[in-house]
């Protein structure tokens, strides 16, 4: 069944929605009269509920069917989904994720999703260039984060917040995108994103990988009609790469959504 | 998980054939035995690349279940055999949906042969459902995805 004829189904139950012009399969629903997550369309995985700014990380990193592509944080699928959707079920998806409740809802999502070319694992995301080093095309680092960029939609993200947090999860992150980095072949790229605003777990997590990867090459990202600014390169009185400004930060006040960050990371050394 | 051997392989698309009168079925496809029962299908590549990796839980997409040589398809697995299911097909009408998804029985006046039957709305193969001595149709829609 063709996107066409899944729209036409949803038209057909009153549901009116808005094509999203730097997503490809993505809509903003506008009009909707009946609970989506429990249709039939929703059940049997023709579509999938998510924010709008949540596929931007995917849409970066465009995967082309018959790539190899690791989704080193995967849980629960979202994105996963996402990229089988893009692959058209040639390649293979490699869905990674530490936690074995979250990679329940991964498989699910996956299986509804009727994804046939998926390996999903569960491992700690920075162990994995032990065996799959220079094994793919694609990766995506969607690293846990402290979420202040979601705090519109749960505010009590906002009163656990902490400085003492991020720096502890900018350790963590930093490894994830090190450990994501050294899993692709040369000539492949990595996406890196959060959806958080803080400098300690965006930009000066690529900072570190630049400093310890000199085949690291950071790439512009061009997202038509998205409002979005440039990576910060200046930060309490510390100067950043002046490539960091090739980054990007949704801010939530930019589109009325979630505010998220965005880097794409290229591996030197490719043909 | 284990990969179907040949003679297994054979003994199922016998009886995909003799059930819902499947001629080819899955063929550019790997099947993977998982647990007693279960039967996951993915490509040959997904395989190659999983040998290699570590902390696999799933391959692939689950399909089918077979239980004393009947068998039961997924929604996926019979949406993967689109067009070759010709018997033991049940055409449903919009309400009639409602209640597979929501794994409600549904009262039929046919009679069909094996224990299974695929369910159809429009283009869209739903998966099997159970039929009963009783007449009904139970469809086999796991919890995780029933309509609330």
């Amino acid at each position: 069944m063709d996107e066409h004829e899944v729209l036409e189904m949803l038209k057909e139950k009153g549901v009116s929605f808005k094509k999203i012009p730097w997503a490809r399969y993505g809509y903003v629903v506008e009009d909707e009269p009946i609970d989506l997550g429990k249709t039939v369309e929703h059940m049997l995985g023709l579509i999938y509920i998510q924010a709008p700014i949540s596929m931007v990380p995917v849409e970066v990193l465009n995967p082309k069917p018959g790539e190899k592509v690791l989704d080193l944080c995967a849980a629960p699928g979202s994105k996963s989904t996402q990229i089988a959707q893009l692959l058209d079920g040639l390649g293979v998806l490699v869905a990674n994720d530490v936690s074995f409740d979250r990679v329940k809802a991964l498989a699910s999502n996956l299986q509804r999703f009727g994804v046939l070319n998926v390996i999903i694992t569960l491992m700690d995301g920075r162990k994995f260039p032990r065996f799959a080093r220079e094994c793919f095309d694609k990766v995506l680092v969607d690293a846990p984060c402290s979420s202040l960029g979601i705090v519109s939609k749960n505010w009590g993200i906002a009163r656990s917040w902490s400085l003492e947090l991020a720096k502890r999860l900018s350790k963590l992150q930093r490894q994830l995108i090190l450990a994501g980095f050294d899993c692709l072949k040369p000539g492949g790229e990595l996406v890196y994103a959060t959806c958080t605003l803080t400098v300690e777990e965006n930009e000066m997590v690529i900072q570190y990988l630049l400093e310890r990867r000199e085949n690291a090459v950071l790439k512009e990202i061009d997202l038509p009609s998205l409002r979005y600014r440039c990576g910060i390169v200046e930060w309490d009185g510390m100067k950043l790469d002046e490539e960091l400004e090739k980054t990007i930060r949704i801010m939530p006040y930019d589109n009325w959504a979630e505010g998220f960050y965005v880097a794409r990371v290229s591996k030197e050394g490719g043909s | 998980m284990k990969l179907l051997s040949p003679r297994e392989r054979r003994f199922l698309e016998n009886r995909l054939r003799s059930l819902y009168g499947v001629e080819a079925c899955f063929n550019a496809l790997i099947l993977i035995k998982c647990g007693r029962r279960r039967i996951r299908a993915a490509t040959k590549e997904t395989m190659e690349l999983a040998s290699r990796l570590r902390g696999v839980q799933q391959l692939g997409l689950y399909v089918m279940k077979i239980s004393d040589g009947d068998i039961s398809l997924s929604v996926e697995g019979s949406q993967l055999l689109d067009g070759e299911i010709k018997d033991n097909v049940i055409e449903l009408d919009e309400e009639q949906v409602e209640k597979w998804m929501k794994a409600i029985p549904i009262k039929t006046e046919k009679t069909y042969r094996g224990r299974y039957v695929v369910g159809k709305f429009n283009h869209l193969y739903l998966g099997s459902a159970r039929v009963s001595r009783n007449g009904l149709l139970y469809p086999q829609i796991p919890k995780w995805r029933r309509i609330p």
